[in-house]
Order: C-alpha cells, then sequence, then structure tokens
C-alpha cells in the first residue's frame, strides 16, 4: 500500500463531488457534493503527512483549517439556502438565475 | 510580604480601575472616582514593599534587579513579549508617577466637582497612570511603544477635556499631532534597531550596543547605533518638548490644572528623559546622538526660560519653566549625568506638580476658569496663605535656593556639565538658571505680594481636599535635596541608587555650589527690584532691547514657521497630491478602469446564463485546461 | 492484510459519494453522505490521524449531517421528487472524468519521485504543539472566521422582517 493509492482514492473522491456540483440541481445536494471534494482534499494532505512529512504534520494542521472551514462554510450556505427557500419556495439552482443580464 | 515579583500589579490595578469606571462608573456614587484614587493609591503603597525589596537584595554597589517576561505571540520566527523589569530606574519611575498622581487625583476630587463627565476625567487618569507605569516597567520597545502612545492619547483627552471651548480643542490637536512627528522618529529607530539586532528586548539591544562601545564585535554599528539613538531621541523630544517640538506644551495648559500638574509637568513629558536615560546603553555608543541631546537641551532651556520671562498667563510661565527644566534634564543626560538628569526629574516633578496644583487653587480661588493673568491677581497671600506658602516653597526650590530639592538636583547637573562639556555648555547653563529665578520669583511676587486689588476681594482659600496635596509636596520638596547626600557607608548619595556604568557618590563641590547659589540669589534680588522695590523698571529695560522682547513675546515665531510650512509647504504639496489622485488616479485609473468595463460589460452580458452550474462548469474544465497547458509549458 | 481494509475503506467511501450525487431522494443523499464521510474516516485511522479521525467522526458524522438533515426537513421533500439532475449533466460527467484523468496522471507523473511505501503517525503532541504555537495566529484566524460565519449564518437565516413571519 503506497501513498498512490490514497491519491486516486482522493482523485476519485474529487471527481465524484466535482460532478455532484455541475450535475445536480438542489442547492443541498450541491452543498453535500462539496463536502465530499473538501474531503477528497482531506484524504489527499493528511495522506502526505503521513508518508512525506511525519516529523512536522503540516497536512494534518492544514486538514483541521480545512475542517474549520468546512463547518463555517456549511452553517452559512444552509442559512443561505434557507433564506432562498423561504423569497422563492424553491431550492432549485435552475430558478435561481438573478445574476443573469 | 510581596516584593519586586509584585510591580506587575501597580499598573493592571489602575488599568482594571478605567475599565471599572468606564463600565459601570454612572451607577456608582461619585461616578467611581474613588475607585481611580484606590487604585492609585494601592499602586502607591504597594510600591514601598517593591523599593525594599529592591534596596535590599541589591544595595550597595549594583542595585538589584528583577525581570520576567512571557510571550504574547509569535511572528514567525520572531516572539513579541509581554516584560517588566523592576530596576532602580524604573522604581524611580514608579514612586513618583503613583505619588504625584494619587495627589493629584485626591485634588482633582474636589477641583472638578461639579463637571459634566465628572467620571470619564477620572477614567481617563487612572488609564494615563496604567499607561504611564507601565511605560517605565516595559522591557521592550513594542510594549513601550504602546503605552507610549497610550500615554499621548490620554494626554489628548485629557487637554481636550474641555472640548466644548475651541481654544482647548485646538491645543489637544495640536499636542497629539506635535507629540505624533516624534513618536514617528521613535517607531522607526526601534524598527531599525529590530532589524539590525533581530529583537525588540531591551536588554539584548543593549547588551549589543555594550560590546560596541566597549570595541568588541556587535550587530550594531557605529552608524546605525548613532542614527537608533536620535531616532530614539526625535521619540523623546515630541514628548518632553523639546526645541523644536516644544510648541504643544505651552497650549497643553488648555487642560484642567489638574492635568497640567500631573501630565504636562509631572509624569508624561519626562517619559521622553526616562526614556533617553533608559537607552543610555545606546547613546554610549554613540557620542554624536549624546552631543545632540546636550544641545538640542541647551537650546530648549534657553528658550523658554528667555519665554517664560515675557509672558503673563501664570500657567504658560509654570509651562515654560517646564520646558526649561525639561531641557537642563536632557543637558545634563547631554553630559553623561544620569544620576543628575533623574534626580532633578524626581525634585522638578514634586516641585513643578505642586506650582501647577497651586497655580489650579488661585483659579478656583478667583473663580476664573481659564487662565490666570498675573498683572490681574496680586497681594492674595492674604486671602490663601496655605497655596502662597507652598507656591513659594516650589517657585524657590526650582530657582535653586538651598537646602531645597532643586539646589541639589542643579547641582549635579552643574557638576556633570563641569566635567563633560566645554564652558560655552556652563556659561549658557547658570543664564538658564538665573532665568529661573527671575521668572518664578517674578510669578509668586506678581500673584501673591503687594496689595490686594478690589476685584479680589471675593479670594478664598480652597478646601483641603485641594490643599492636602499641596502640602504634603511642599514638605517633600523641603527635603527631598538631602537624598543627594550619602548618609551612611551603604547610601553615598542618590548615585548608588540610580547610575550608568558604575555607581558615583554625591560630591559637593563648594566653589560651584557657590556659583550657583549666587546665580540664584542675584535672580531673586533682580526679580525683587522689579516687581516690590521698582528701582529697575520693567518697561523701560523692555523698551531698550525692544527688538529682542518682540522676537521673545512671539515665541521666536516658531508657531509662525510652523504655521507657514503648514500653509504654504504641506498644503501646496497636499493640492498637488490631490490633484494627482483626483486626474490621474480617478478620472484615468478608477474611472476609466470602471468605464472601460463597464462598456465590454456592455457588449459581453448576453453569453451569461445566470445559472450557477454553468460557471462550475467552466471553473472545472479551466482548471483541466490549466494543468494541461502548464504540462504543454513546463514539461515533466 | 491493510491492503484488504484500504480497498474495503474505498470502497464505501467511493460508493457513498456515489450515491450522494446519484440518488434521487436528497435523504439518503445525506445519509450516504454520511456513510462517505466515515469511510475517509477508516482512511484517516490507516494513516494512523486519530485525531483528525475523531474530529471527523464528531464533526461531520455528528453536527454537519444533522444539520443538512435539518435544512432538508425544513426546506420541504416533495419538491425533489422530479428530476434531479439539470441539463448540463453530461457535460458535468465529462468534465469531472478529465479532472479525474489528469489528477491520476499528475499523481503518477510524480509517483516515482514520492514512491514512499512507509508511513508514520504524526505524534499527536507535535500537531497540538505545532497549532496552538507556530500556527496560533492562523488558529485564531480560523476561530474568528467560525464565529462570523455563525452570526452571519444566524443573521441570515433570521432574515430582516422575522417579526412578520408566522
Amino acid at each position: 500500500m503506497s501513498l498512490l493509492h490514497f491519491q486516486v482514492l482522493s482523485a476519485a473522491l474529487f471527481a465524484i463531488g466535482v460532478y455532484g456540483v455541475l450535475a445536480r440541481r438542489s442547492a443541498v445536494l450541491i452543498l453535500l457534493s462539496i463536502e465530499l471534494v473538501l474531503n477528497a482534499v482531506n484524504v489527499n494532505l493528511v495522506a502526505f503527512a503521513a508518508f512525506l512529512d511525519p516529523t512536522r504534520g503540516l497536512g494534518q494542521v492544514i486538514a483541521v483549517f480545512v475542517i474549520t472551514v468546512a463547518a463555517a462554510e456549511v452553517g452559512l450556505a444552509l442559512a443561505i439556502i434557507l433564506q432562498l427557500y423561504r423569497k422563492r419556495a424553491s431550492v432549485d439552482v435552475d430558478k435561481i438565475d438573478l445574476l443573469k443580464w | 510580604m510581596p516584593g519586586m515579583e509584585w510591580a506587575w500589579l501597580i499598573p493592571a490595578l489602575s488599568f482594571i480601575a478605567f475599565a471599572l469606571i468606564v463600565a459601570f462608573g454612572r451607577w456608582l456614587p461619585g461616578r467611581g472616582a474613588f475607585i481611580a484614587v484606590l487604585a492609585i493609591g494601592a499602586g502607591f503603597v504597594l510600591f514601598w514593599p517593591v523599593m525594599v525589596d529592591l534596596v535590599r537584595t541589591g544595595l550597595p554597589g549594583e542595585p538589584g534587579q528583577y525581570g520576567f517576561s512571557w510571550t504574547w505571540f509569535p511572528v514567525g520566527d520572531t516572539r513579541l513579549t509581554w516584560g517588566m523589569i523592576v530596576d532602580p530606574l524604573s522604581v524611580l519611575m514608579l514612586g513618583i508617577v503613583t505619588l504625584v498622581a494619587l495627589g493629584v487625583q485626591v485634588y482633582s476630587l474636589e477641583y472638578m466637582r461639579g463637571e459634566p463627565r465628572y467620571g470619564w476625567y477620572f477614567a481617563a487618569h487612572a488609564l494615563f497612570a496604567a499607561s504611564m507605569l507601565t511605560l517605565v516597567l516595559a522591557d521592550n520597545f513594542i510594549l513601550l511603544y504602546i503605552v507610549w502612545e497610550l500615554v499621548g492619547l490620554c494626554s489628548y483627552l485629557l487637554i481636550g477635556f474641555w472640548f466644548e471651548r475651541r481654544s482647548a480643542a485646538e491645543a489637544a490637536k495640536k499636542a497629539f499631532v506635535t507629540t505624533r512627528i516624534g513618536d514617528v522618529g521613535l517607531l522607526v529607530g526601534i524598527l531599525l534597531l529590530f532589524k539590525v539586532t533581530g529583537t525588540f528586548q531591551m536588554s539584548a539591544i543593549f547588551a549589543e550596543a555594550a560590546k560596541l562601545a566597549a570595541g568588541e564585535p556587535s550587530l550594531l554599528s557605529s552608524g546605525t547605533a548613532t542614527a537608533a539613538a536620535i531616532l530614539i531621541f526625535v521619540g523623546a523630544m515630541g514628548k518632553s518638548a523639546q526645541f523644536p517640538l516644544h510648541v504643544w506644551l505651552p497650549d497643553a495648559m488648555e487642560g484642567p490644572s489638574p492635568v497640567s500638574a500631573l501630565i504636562h509637568a509631572a509624569t508624561m513629558v519626562v517619559a521622553g528623559v526616562f526614556l533617553v536615560a533608559r537607552a543610555f546603553p545606546l547613546f554610549d555608543a554613540a557620542p554624536t546622538a549624546v552631543l545632540i541631546v546636550a544641545v538640542v537641551g541647551l537650546i530648549t532651556a534657553v528658550l523658554a526660560a528667555t519665554m517664560a520671562l515675557v509672558v503673563t498667563d501664570l500657567k504658560r510661565i509654570l509651562a515654560y519653566s517646564t520646558v526649561t527644566d525639561l531641557g537642563l534634564m536632557m543637558l545634563s543626560l547631554g553630559a553623561f549625568g544620569v544620576t543628575a538628569a533623574m534626580f532633578h526629574l524626581l525634585a522638578h516633578a514634586f516641585a513643578k506638580a505642586m506650582l501647577f496644583l497651586g497655580a489650579g487653587s488661585v483659579m478656583h480661588g478667583m473663580h476664573e476658569p481659564g487662565d490666570v493673568d498675573i498683572r490681574k491677581a496680586g497681594g492674595l497671600w492674604r486671602r490663601m496663605p496655605l497655596t502662597a506658602l507652598t507656591f513659594g516653597i516650589g517657585a524657590l526650590a526650582l530657582a535653586g535656593v538651598p537646602p531645597l530639592s532643586g539646589f541639589f538636583s542643579k547641582d549635579e547637573i552643574f557638576g556633570a556639565l563641569w566635567s563633560h562639556r566645554p564652558a560655552v555648555f556652563v556659561l549658557l547653563f547658570l543664564v538658564v538658571a538665573f532665568l529661573k529665578a527671575v521668572y518664578l520669583s517674578r510669578a509668586w511676587l506678581a500673584v501673591f505680594s503687594g496689595p490686594l486689588k478690589r476685584e479680589n476681594e471675593h479670594v478664598h482659600e480652597s478646601p483641603l481636599a485641594m490643599t492636602l496635596p499641596l502640602l504634603v509636596m511642599g514638605a517633600l520638596t523641603l527635603v527631598l535635596g538631602f537624598l543627594a547626600i550619602g548618609w551612611t557607608a551603604d547610601y553615598q548619595g542618590f548615585g548608588t541608587f540610580v547610575f550608568f556604568h558604575e555607581a558615583e557618590a554625591f560630591h559637593f563641590n563648594l566653589g560651584l555650589a557657590a556659583v550657583s547659589v549666587v546665580v540664584a540669589v542675584g535672580g531673586l534680588a533682580v526679580a525683587w527690584a522689579t516687581y516690590v522695590t521698582g528701582r529697575i523698571s520693567a518697561a523701560s529695560v523692555q523698551r531698550r532691547v525692544a527688538p529682542l522682547h518682540r522676537l521673545v513675546a512671539s515665541k521666536y515665531y516658531m508657531d509662525d514657521l510652523y504655521q507657514w510650512v503648514i500653509n504654504k509647504l504641506v498644503l501646496a504639496f497636499s493640492g498637488l497630491v490631490a490633484w494627482f489622485d483626483r486626474v490621474v488616479v480617478n478620472d484615468g485609473g478608477v474611472n476609466g478602469t470602471a468605464e472601460s468595463v463597464r462598456s465590454s460589460g456592455l457588449r459581453l452580458r448576453y453569453h451569461v446564463s445566470g445559472k450557477m452550474y454553468n460557471y462550475a462548469l467552466g471553473m472545472a474544465l479551466g482548471a483541466v485546461a490549466v494543468i494541461l497547458l502548464w504540462w504543454l509549458v513546463a514539461p515533466v | 492484510m491493510t491492503l484488504v481494509v484500504f480497498y474495503l475503506l474505498a470502497a464505501v467511501t467511493l460508493l457513498g459519494a456515489m450515491g450522494v450525487v446519484v440518488t434521487r431522494n436528497v435523504v439518503y443523499a445525506a445519509l450516504a453522505l454520511l456513510l462517505s464521510l466515515m469511510g475517509v474516516a477508516g482512511i484517516y485511522l490507516l494513516l494512523f490521524a486519530e485525531f483528525l479521525a475523531l474530529v471527523q467522526v464528531l464533526i461531520y458524522g455528528g453536527a454537519i449531517t444533522v444539520v443538512i438533515l435539518f435544512a432538508i426537513m425544513l426546506t420541504r421533500l416533495r419538491e425533489y421528487k422530479g428530476v434531479m439532475e439539470n441539463p448540463q449533466w453530461p457535460l458535468g460527467l465529462l468534465a469531472a472524468t478529465a479532472l479525474f484523468l489528469v489528477l491520476v496522471a499528475a499523481f503518477l507523473v510524480d509517483s516515482p519521485r514520492m514512491n514512499v511505501e512507509e508511513r508514520l503517525a504524526v505524534p499527536f503532541l507535535l500537531l497540538g504543539g505545532s497549532l496552538f504555537s507556530q500556527w496560533a495566529i492562523a488558529f485564531e484566524v480560523a476561530s474568528l472566521v467560525l464565529l462570523v460565519a455563525l452570526i452571519g449564518a444566524i443573521i441570515v437565516a433570521r432574515g430582516e422582517d422575522s417579526r412578520e413571519r408566522p
């Protein structure tokens, strides 16, 4: 079992997450997919820490920060989704196109 | 038994008092003023065990020291620390600051009664005391700079305490801006030292400076040490009102009198002197910087002494007198007389605080809110004997009459100058000493002696809360001078306590003392002849040297010069900058960019769907493209 | 043996992830996410990152999933019964596959240099020590970010006219 195993796993998880972000319609599901992407990054970081940098463990430190930011992001994004739902009675990103000209 | 390790508590108490008054003051009796007084009183009580501990572990010879520091936060490889150093210098300042602040705050309880913002006044006082006490204890330059600025802020707040009055607001602004100019120098000096030595810790920097002075290899070069010392001195010049940054101090008298006594006479303005004394190992390695200190101090003293002769506001006379004394302290430091400078600081702090409190008492008695014109007063000793007595003691002490405190300190400065600087310094010093005697006795004679004017019949002595601090400080001024003399084998004068390099015994030079007494008495005699017997007519002297008088009376045109510089140079340059900002940056840069974005956006907007996932797809494909491009450009 | 465990955990993780992105039921998607994240926690254990595994279980398994389930309940389920993919999903699949291939290619190109078989634990003390000394400021800023985000979330979720709403 080498570093490559973990890297491929992380890449797969990342790609699945990206697909979710790109293909889904519900804002909640897009949020879930973003969590997958973040976790893919963390797997990679922790693997690097264990294989290449065990004396400093920087990867784990950064992973802690990623988890922190992820938690903040979930809270804020869900608040926005809730508010969106109240205003437009929908979380379908197809119907949310305020950015259009 | 608390000892030196408790010293941090002294400023901490006042910080707590500040927080308490600001937070809860409005619900407390007396708006919480008593908290500030209690805190500083406790600080004064705590000062004693700290000092006893210091003396017991130290004297004779090298006095004991205690220091600690803990990490505040790391920035990369540098650690910023909080730390304190308890040594004779800082303990001396602790004693001065706590006692004067205590006296002034007790005095203020009565003096400021009935003011709106009564609680805020005491909160600012507590914050000031806390910052000043931290300043004298600081063991690294960053902490020192922080509290240095806090002290300046408190000074600003208190000068402008009556900010409804335009002149007070203006004076506060002037004080703040002028001292800021010096502070920039201090900051640059600190950063320069940091760049070279990699630390803000004073002990480490001074160790390098000592190596340089001893000719050993050191991180500091002689040029850097000189530059840093001069820059630090620029900071000291701002705070200690040295020429040419002295202009703010006379205007600062717009603040309440107790504020003038505490901040602009006894404590804050000597922060610059303290800073130079604290950093003296650095100055020792830079003889040029020391010479500059001496010259600036001398110029300041001479200019201020002449200006004090011609102003007629009581508090302004005292303000110029303070500038004179600050100049003398700097002059003493510039003659390697650290002991003399610190002793003069000690003697001056109590005497001058007492004079200002006395002036406040006169204003209180005459119901003059702003300032007292000495031509309107006269004969007040019949109405306020205690004030007249203490004011007289303070004036005589600072004039240098034996055996009051000012005599001994002046004598030590004289001695330092005598052995380290050429004759012209000594000569001008004697001129300053003479002028000091003249203008201080002029102030006392004009206000308290002579016939009582009819419009002053209502004047009355101030209440006990105001006269008590006066009396305490008067008694101290009477006896403090004897600290200079060696009493026991262990205590060979003030030099065994505060010194640089090695302890100095007290040397009483009869010749020098005789000269300085003759000069002081001569000054008193001239004042007597002018203002009492009328043998010398001030008006005719004034006529005879009319151009000189005009020059002095207009404050050497310093204010006008600054005004001219600000009007012509600064405003012209600002106009140029404003034009550049308006035309080039705004019209061309900001609006131009915005306009081009807008016009291109108008054309490009039609491809935008507004669908979030379209953009995300673009990002993902873009990421793939970037990686592929990377491989293309930089083959693996 | 560990290889077998790794493949098991990887399978759990990836199946969970697939579940998140293909299922038509939002609640199932959230549960699949939980499954996948627990798989990641297992992977952390394989990498000797016990602390992160613990954090993963606590924060993702406990807090985040619950918050998401709440959000799903509050935004009503019946809306999700229709088509779950947006019109560009084939393009999305293409982009995701391209990303995967590019990433794996990058790892393969680098793997000779990084061909390390041995993996070591990062000591607990080291992690805590460096978080609180070397990275203390970053840590404080992160906590500030969290605080601001939570306050922002409360304000946003409350809305500006909360009093008028039932």
